[in-house]
């Protein structure tokens, strides 16, 4: 699964996903894209389940890019503690996602099958997602 | 290439109060240019889109602002779009001028079909989408074509120094350039589907200043 190799601080605060994403908004890579309509934490296990549906769809007949990267350490306390004792230890690893964010690529096969492929990875994801295509540059 | 028009108005609005004009119904612009002043602007928006579809980011637009004459011609430079409605929120115009060459960045398009494809045997990869020239504006054509039916094995690619253009465009990019190529597929490991659990995962190493580290270690 994915995570930093290394890291400044251990710990994070929590931080807000106000507003809409700036960057990572365009297709960049592929023909086709995975985009996120609502804010959310993605962890790295759901960006891995995503990933595996793709890659079982896809298998050897297209290239796909994953456009995010859980850098977000969680922390939690261990189960019948009790409060203080300072922060619990991380947990996992999370994206930091809000709308307009392309999460995955799609190229070298079909609209069709790519749609399906896209549709079988928004669904191991915990928010509402699009599917976009590639902006057009040249005119009629 | 055929000559597009477009109309156009001077904007006073500026600054947040654009909203108010994209509710009715303009899209803010901006013209601007070599020896000229940028100039606030505002046209229509649905103008503007058709104009954005027929035109892309290579023709050239004769550009009517009120009853200023004569013309100036300008290229589309840049489109700002809502990143998840893809409603038109600003567009950036380009003065030319016919006498002095421009840099920009023309589209690739792809054409043709190449036999590997078709068998299924490699995916195609484009490298670049866009490619930088510089040329007259007179000279200046909408798009490069790439012909894919040279492309016979896998692992061959076309760089930019394959591609043919006219003698009056200089190609800026450079001639090694990747532009498209056909990959082998990606083998995807069966034992990847039934990988065994991953160990927990592990800390990641702390990034720390040398000094801190090197006085832990004398102690």
């Amino acid at each position: 699964m994915l995570m930093p190799k290394r890291v400044k601080y251990r710990k994070q605060m929590r931080g807000r996903m106000k507003g809409r994403e700036s960057r990572g908004t365009e297709v960049a890579f592929g023909e086709y894209g995975l985009q996120a309509l609502e804010p959310a934490w993605i962890t790295s296990r759901q960006i891995e389940a995503a990933r595996r549906a793709i890659v079982r769809f896809v298998r050897r007949r297209g290239k796909y890019w994953i456009r995010i990267f859980p850098d977000k350490p969680v922390t939690a306390k261990p189960a019948e503690t009790r409060m203080g004792k300072g922060k619990g230890a991380v947990d996992h690893w999370v994206a930091v996602v809000r709308p307009g964010r392309i999460l995955f690529e799609l190229a070298g096969l079909p609209e069709e099958q790519a749609r399906e492929a896209m549709r079988l990875a928004a669904n191991k994801l915990p928010i509402k997602c699009q599917f976009v295509t590639r902006e057009k540059l040249v005119g009629e | 290439m055929t000559q597009l028009e477009l109309r156009a108005e001077v904007r006073t609005i500026t600054g947040k109060a654009v909203r108010r004009l994209r509710r009715e119904g303009w899209i803010p612009a901006v013209l601007y240019g070599p020896e000229t002043s940028s100039r606030p602007l505002q046209i229509l928006a649905r103008e503007a889109e058709e104009i954005i579809y027929r035109a892309g980011t290579s023709h050239l637009i004769t550009l009517f602002i009120g009853d200023e004459r004569p013309a100036p011609q300008v290229l589309i430079r840049g489109v700002q779009r809502d990143p998840i409605r893809r409603n038109l929120l600003h567009v950036d115009f380009y003065r030319v001028q016919m006498d002095k060459p421009i840099t920009m960045e023309i589209p690739i398009v792809l054409v043709g079909s190449s036999p590997v494809l078709e068998r299924r045997e490699g995916i195609l990869l484009q490298g670049k989408q866009t490619l930088e020239i510089e040329c007259l504006p007179r000279d200046l054509i909408e798009a490069v074509e790439v012909d894919l039916s040279v492309l016979t094995e896998v692992d061959q690619q076309i760089t930019v120094a394959d591609l043919t253009l006219p003698p009056t465009i200089r190609v800026l990019d450079a001639p090694d350039e990747m532009v498209v190529r056909i990959s082998p597929p990606e083998i995807v490991a069966e034992e990847e589907e039934v990988a065994a659990p991953e160990p927990a995962a592990a800390e990641p190493e702390l990034i720390r200043r040398r000094k801190v580290v090197e006085e832990e270690e004398e102690e």
